[in-house]
């Protein structure tokens, strides 16, 4: 998986508000099956975990990312 | 007060453009008032999307995502319309932060491999203020 970077990931991107429409970013920080990537593992910061987690479940009841991804993909 | 909200609708995909519009004219017709004539401040159709998970039997659906200016009495009636039309699979009103309403990638209609490519989606993390 991710290994830990000093810095928090989102703010190195240089995003203010995490999205819940980008997708991308969002399945980036969700393991393989979809659950969301503790910050622990991914280095998040506690103010971007926290966005995160929201978009990420908004993200979900939208049907852009799964909430349980199939196991073959 | 007035508040700054968006809402993301997702219509079945059945639908055709023309009656989606009907459908979202209708819509925001109810958000006009006569000291706020044109409610919508922004709108983006982001076409047909194959959803992540089936909705109501369905695995694609038309996306619309648009930004509003409105009072809390006139979105519950709002809101109320919009859980009463069988066509919309699915909604979402959040407030407004400021994001832009456009897809974090334009050309993400065909998901085949959406591991790790796109790197930062630059178009998506648009700010106000």
């Amino acid at each position: 998986m991710m290994r830990r970077s000093k810095t928090c990931p989102v703010c190195e991107m240089g995003v203010r508000i995490v999205d819940y429409k980008d997708e991308r970013l969002l399945s980036r920080f969700t393991t393989e099956r979809g659950k969301i990537l503790p910050s622990r593992l991914s280095g998040m910061c506690a103010r971007h975990q926290r966005q995160l987690s929201r978009a990420i479940k908004r993200a979900r009841h939208l049907a852009l990312i799964p909430f349980v991804k199939a196991h073959s993909r | 007060m007035s508040r700054k909200y968006e809402i993301v609708y997702i219509f079945d995909s059945a639908l055709e453009e023309p009656q989606v519009d009907e459908h979202l004219t209708r819509f925001h017709e109810l958000l006009k008032t006569s000291d706020r004539p044109e409610p919508i401040t922004d709108i983006s159709h982001w076409g047909k999307r194959t959803l992540a998970y089936p909705i109501k039997n369905r695995e694609q659906g038309h996306y619309v995502v648009a930004q509003f200016e409105t009072e809390q009495a006139l979105l519950d009636e709002f809101e109320r319309a919009i859980k009463l039309d069988e066509s919309v699979l699915r909604y979402l009103v959040v407030i407004n932060e400021g994001l832009a309403t456009l897809p974090a990638t334009v050309d993400r209609i065909e998901r085949d491999s959406d591991d790790d490519e796109g790197e930062v989606a630059p178009d998506s993390d648009e700010e106000a203020e």
